[in-house]
């Protein structure tokens, strides 16, 4: 047995909040220091990091480690891993909790090579038992569900969103401020700028609602019809910070349609909403990979032997330029009403 | 400026994968394709040659067999290729791949090491993350825009928002991502003549790697069990009569999805 004790949740920012995926993990950490072994601690990195750490304690970390630099305003893999590694050094933890996202990701693999540590990665459940720790990985487009240990103490893994709840728990955290000397190494990669045309967007990963247009849509400016729908659920679930977001299929990213970051599927953006609804898509193994872990799937699709009738929860077989309009109407009826 | 290309094998995306009972490891006995998100990175590379001379060279870690996906990567135009292959290896996890392929890259020299995001099948997207550490050069992932000027990079990371530019000096670890170009396909000439190009396949021995670090036995994460998912279910499924947006309606408002 280790004597190394503790979750440490690597914190990812999103729009100067802790991206939900980090208050998933801190949650989902809560739950497992029975047998892990407390505390729960968070590493904040970031220009300033005062807003993370009341979040952070607001879910619950016991534990924050902050790092307030200049080098730490936007993300490059060098002054991240320099910092994590330090965060490590200081907590000691059992298991360490990265974001599935890219930027995790990356965080996750320099951590991993540098200590060398178990990685594990794409996790969508984490189990303890006496100190062993068991995770959950859907992979090969999710055609497997595959669970795995770490013979590392500690182990790393990179959470995918969605897939634990996000419950507050108040406490007061203690903030341990850490203090990082960069290695010139590190900081070789220079941000020149950041681009923020798509500002205030609803990423894919987090959304917890995703309407998705295939080739049925039939062009570019039919998405309006996708995005109407989008907007008006979105607003429909105001109580949730989340919002609905809009999702391609690789077709109409083929097509020009939508631009790569909207692709949902094997060659695109792995997603686990609530609801997904997906108008005039066919349903390929490829794009199912990309969606079928989603809590609920509506299907809209002139074709009744269409695929993706065979994973949706509720299907209409119609066309989606007369369906989703009146869709749209029924959801702002109704949230008139109520 | 030389480039590395570091390509994977992988199960085709329309076969159903299947992991040997015994040893967790992957059934290859399927049809079996280069990765599709590396053609991206080969295409990248092919690009910057085209623009700035140089050569490419694909380095590779995989069954004997996986010297078709290689055979494919110099169809496209690479000059040559590495292919590391050895019993030793197989059921090796992704950081004892970035052990290998740091290796390998360590036997020639290279201004720039590219990859695709990720593969299709383990879908860890981590390999680049872990050989940039192990070469000691900075990683810049998931780009979709990369310019060269004299031995500087610049290029664009895809962000939700938009993109983050850096610039970074050569050498370095690039991940490209889908959209970042349009792969070519081999042409008739390109597939006859990567028959001749020299395609190195070296083994643990002629690498001189250290056993303890590779394969099944060594790898730092253990397969405990793996299932084919519960199949979803078809749920309801209704023709349009114009009232189909009602009874979807109807239905997200039963289950309390609004």
């Amino acid at each position: 047995m280790s004597d190394k004790e503790g979750i440490l949740v690597v914190a990812e920012p999103k729009d100067g909040k802790l991206a939900n995926v980090t208050l998933e993990s801190i949650t989902r950490a809560r739950a497992l220091t029975g047998a892990v072994g407390g505390p729960v601690s968070v590493v904040v990195m970031g220009a300033d990091t005062a807003p993370f750490v009341a979040q952070a304690g607001r879910y619950g970390a016991e534990r924050v480690y902050t790092a307030d630099s200049p080098e730490l305003a936007v993300f490059r893999p060098g002054p991240f891993v320099d910092t994590v590694a330090a965060a490590i050094a200081a907590a000691d933890p059992a298991v360490v909790l990265c974001s599935g996202s890219p930027d995790g990701r990356d965080v996750a693999a320099g951590i991993a090579a540098r200590l060398g540590l178990g990685l594990l990665v794409d996790i969508t459940a984490i189990e303890a038992q006496s100190g062993a720790v068991t995770v959950t990985h859907p992979c090969f487009g999710g055609s497997l569900i595959v669970e795995k240990q770490a013979t590392t103490i500690p182990l790393i893994a990179t959470v995918r969103s969605n897939s634990f709840a996000r419950e507050e728990a108040a406490v007061e955290p203690q903030v341990v401020a850490l203090s990082v000397e960069f290695s010139a190494d590190s900081l070789l990669a220079k941000v020149l700028a950041v681009a923020c045309e798509n500002a205030g967007i609803v990423s894919l990963e987090e959304a917890s609602i995703i309407v998705a247009g295939g080739r049925g849509v039939g062009s570019a400016e039919n998405f309006a019809l996708i995005q109407a729908l989008a907007d008006e659920l979105g607003a429909a679930v105001v109580a949730d910070e989340l919002g609905a977001a809009v999702a391609a299929s690789r077709a109409v990213v083929d097509a020009g349609w939508k631009s790569h970051p909207y692709q949902v599927g094997q060659t695109g953006k792995t997603v686990s909403p609530g609801l997904y609804i997906a108008c005039g898509i066919s349903g390929a193994i490829q794009h199912r990979a990309g969606m079928q872990t989603s809590d609920c799937i509506v299907a809209i699709n002139k074709d009744p032997d269409a695929p993706i009738f065979s994973c949706a929860d509720f299907g209409v077989v119609g066309d989606l330029l007369q369906v989703v309009p009146a869709l749209t109407e029924q959801i702002r009826k109704r949230k008139a009403a109520s | 400026m030389n480039i590395a290309v570091c390509v994977k094998q992988v199960t085709d995306t329309e076969a159903t994968a299947k992991l040997e009972p015994s040893s967790w490891r992957l059934d290859r006995s399927v049809t079996c394709i280069l990765n599709p998100y590396d053609e991206y990175a080969v295409e990248e590379a092919l690009r910057i040659k085209e623009a700035h001379g140089g050569e490419v060279t694909v380095v590779c870690m995989g069954p004997e067999n996986a010297t078709d996906a290689v055979r494919k990567a110099l169809a496209m135009g690479a000059d040559s290729a590495v292919l590391v292959s050895d019993p030793a290896l197989a059921g090796s996890d992704a950081q004892a791949t970035a052990y290998v392929l740091a290796e390998a890259l360590k036997t020639f020299s290279w201004d720039l090491v590219l990859f695709g995001l990720r593969s299709t099948d383990g879908e860890t997207g981590c390999v680049p993350g872990a050989v940039a550490e192990k070469l000691g050069v900075p990683l810049l992932s998931a780009l979709s825009k990369v310019d060269i000027q004299g031995t500087t990079l610049t290029v664009h990371r895809e962000t939700d928002e938009g993109y983050v530019a850096y610039e970074c000096p050569a050498p370095a670890v690039l991940s490209v991502i889908k959209g970042i170009n349009e792969p070519r396909y081999p042409s008739m000439k390109g597939i006859m003549s990567a028959k001749k190009k020299p395609l190195d396949i070296k083994d643990v021995g002629a690498l001189g790697l250290d056993t303890t670090q590779v394969g099944l036995e060594s790898a730092k994460t253990r397969v405990l069990s793996a299932r084919s998912p519960e199949p979803r279910k078809a749920g309801v499924k209704v023709e349009d009569d114009g009232s189909g947006a009602e009874k979807i309606a109807d239905f997200l408002t039963g289950a309390k999805l609004v």
